[in-house]
């Protein structure tokens, strides 16, 4: 497959009087693919949305080589930006003027024709909404004239930064269905966002940022079989007994509330047999799977049990600088 | 093309610019009904009394330049000795005054277009710098401030294209309003002067002293949005150029001129904006420094006057919008859009 999006060692450091010198993005790497969902996930201030401006032209990266559909970005960018639609942060629109209005002035300002609009304010759902002013809009019809707007140019690379903001339930299942249906036609898609449960269902491919640096990348299915520690949930009559009985048998067990974690077991038929010989019958064997939360938590440090308040850009670096990546291996 | 009508709506659009207009269209209609409400049209009785008063002011201005002559040569009367003369009797020789009494100087309640046409006009140019300025601030400042640039970059990713038609959009929406409003004004105020009051000596040094003035006038209002749209980009805000303005007005017009008359300075005028902006619109400008005559002997005769003339006052303009138009441009190119 074609690389749609390239970033290799990007770095970007702002400078100011007032709060001095900080790393924004400290040689970060990502690959999307053609025809991938690819999920760009990173707690807050981790680097997502100054790789994402980086990449469009909107802020100068200190190094670092990038490439948008085979450009390089940011000189090239305007070779290809017709094929690229784009949503960074929440867009601010002209509050006077309507939806429509907005949409036909980006048509006009990018060459494409009128008649786009009507389509996609009907694909995001706006098409009875369209003449009203956008300074009666909510935060989610916003959104959603956002994505229209990354839309109208009918792309074959969508970038969308946190999509999903200010969506109601409803809201983000259309938007869901919206990416698979774009994906289904072909189009790649990048979506930062922090609703990781919806990443998980929509993205095939995931990069996790922290700290400016990559931490982990590849198919979301293998970055999630890479942190799975083989643990079982497992409910027993005597739940103090069976951890004994496991131990004994050399497995890792503890009672967490009214059942048994067992962990790093390979063959969960072992746990039946050793608590089955013992006239303890299992009750409930289930598999615990890692979800996206739990590994990105892990691989940012985004969550620790402390009684101090996390603070924005407190999440972890890599260990040893090594990054997991799935598809590449591991990077030193 | 499409960049530039996309601009053009956005602001045709802008509700500060049509305030502005508005605000233009309401000074235009007050002006114009309290003048045409003040005016009538002289009677012949009344002219007739304007035109014997204006000779009989123009006799009078003769008759005293050749009492200063006689004076001069030593040939007044001894009766007429009491009167004031100049020094110089060229200063009040009718002949080389820039106007002399006319009818309509004494036609009170009567409005002459060929007399106040001029001010009228700088009134005019001066709401329509203002105009400028506060447009050609708000429209880039707002956009960058809002994210409404960076959104169009997402569009259009070329840095310098997007802000070349910004700035060319502007000037040419302020340029042409400009024009068409100056010119209603104008005709607004010769049909006045047609129709309730006088038109006035309206000869070909009239059209072409007024075509010059409108002209350099125009010229000022571009330089104006110019120069609010260069500030605001550098300063990333409306605010900017509004703080700038204010800052320089207050800073160096009125501090600055201060110290320099505390520490004698020689034409501390030339050193002002406002004196190269007044000097641009009338062509010349007179400044009185003591200073110029302070050399001089005393056997000669010395006015304490020096002049700035149109190019000089043109050259600092240019400078001073154009090397503010061009870092805006350079700063805008490498800026981080965050």
């Amino acid at each position: 497959m074609s690389a749609v999006i390239e970033i290799e060692g990007l770095r970007k450091t702002f400078r100011s009087l007032r709060s001095g010198r900080r790393v924004a993005v400290d040689g970060f790497d990502l690959l999307v693919e053609a025809g991938q969902v690819h999920g760009f996930l990173g707690p807050n201030g981790s680097g997502k949305t100054t790789t994402l401006r980086a990449l469009l032209g909107l802020v100068r990266a200190d190094s670092g080589r990038m490439t948008v559909l085979g450009e390089p970005s940011p000189e090239l960018l305007p070779r290809v930006a017709g094929q690229v639609g784009a949503i960074v942060e929440s867009p601010q629109f002209f509050g006077n003027f309507t939806g429509y209005r907005t949409l036909r002035l980006l048509a006009r300002a990018g060459g494409v024709p009128v008649s786009r609009v009507d389509e996609v304010l009907d694909l995001v759902g706006l098409h009875d909404r369209g003449d009203e002013r956008v300074k009666g809009y909510s935060l989610g019809m916003k959104q959603r004239l956002a994505v229209a707007s990354a839309l109208l140019k009918d792309p074959r690379l969508l970038i969308l930064d946190e999509p999903a903001n200010g969506l109601d339930p409803a809201g983000i299942r259309e938007m869901r269905d919206l990416m698979r249906s774009l994906s289904a036609n072909g189009v790649t898609v990048l979506v930062s966002s922090h609703i990781l449960g919806e990443i998980q269902l929509i993205c095939d491919h995931v990069t996790i940022i922290s700290r400016g640096r990559r931490v982990a990348t590849g198919r979301v299915d293998e970055v999630l079989a890479g942190h799975d520690r083989h643990e079982f949930l497992v409910r027993v009559a005597e739940p103090e007994r069976a951890v004994e009985l496991l131990h004994a048998a050399e497995l890792t067990a503890v009672v967490d509330g009214g059942a048994l974690v067992v962990s790093g077991v390979s063959d969960p038929t072992v746990v039946s047999r050793v608590l089955g010989e013992q006239d303890l019958w299992v009750g409930e064997l289930t598999p615990l799977r890692p979800d996206l939360e739990s590994v990105f938590l892990e691989l940012t440090g985004a969550y620790e049990h402390s009684s101090v308040p996390r603070q924005v850009g407190d999440s972890s670096l890599p260990q040893g600088e090594a990054v997991i990546d799935l598809d590449r291996g591991v990077d030193a | 093309m499409n960049l530039v009508r996309a601009e053009l709506e956005r602001l045709s659009a802008r509700r500060f610019v049509q305030l502005m207009v508005l605000l233009l269209v309401l000074a235009f209609a007050v002006t114009a009904a309290t003048t045409l409400a003040g005016s009538h049209k002289p009677n012949a009785d009344e002219m007739n009394s304007a035109r014997a008063q204006a000779a009989e002011a123009r006799q009078g201005m003769e008759v005293a330049f050749q009492q200063c002559l006689s004076r001069q040569n030593g040939t007044l009367p001894q009766s007429e000795m009491g009167q004031y003369f100049p020094e110089e009797c060229s200063s009040i020789d009718p002949i080389r005054q820039d106007r002399l009494p006319i009818p309509a100087d004494y036609l009170p309640g009567v409005f002459s277009f060929a007399g106040q046409a001029l001010p009228l006009l700088y009134f005019l140019i001066a709401f329509l710098v203002l105009f400028g300025f506060l447009v050609g601030a708000s429209y880039i400042g707002a956009d960058l401030n809002s994210g409404g640039v960076v959104n169009l970059l997402l569009w259009r990713p070329r840095r310098l294209t997007v802000l070349a038609a910004k700035l060319g959009t502007l000037l040419g929406t302020v340029l042409v309003l400009a024009l068409l409003a100056s010119v209603a004004y104008l005709a607004t105020f010769w049909v006045i002067g047609q129709t309730a009051g006088l038109p006035g000596q309206l000869d070909g040094d009239f059209w072409r002293s007024l075509g010059a003035v409108h002209g350099r006038g125009l010229v000022l209002v571009l330089l104006a949005s110019a120069l609010g749209f260069a500030i605001a980009t550098l300063g990333r805000h409306t605010s900017a150029a509004l703080g700038a303005a204010a800052a320089y007005a207050v800073l160096w017009e009125l501090g600055g001129r201060l110290v320099l008359e505390i520490v004698d300075a020689r034409r501390p005028d030339q050193l002002m904006l406002s004196s190269h902006v007044a000097t641009w619109l009338s062509g010349r400008t007179r400044f009185y420094d003591p200073q110029v005559c302070a050399g001089s002997t005393g056997t000669g005769y010395c006015e304490s006057f020096y002049s700035l003339n149109w190019p000089t006052a043109l050259l600092v303009l240019l400078v001073l919008t154009g090397g503010l138009t061009a870092a805006a441009f350079a700063v805008f190119r490498r800026r981080d859009l965050i």
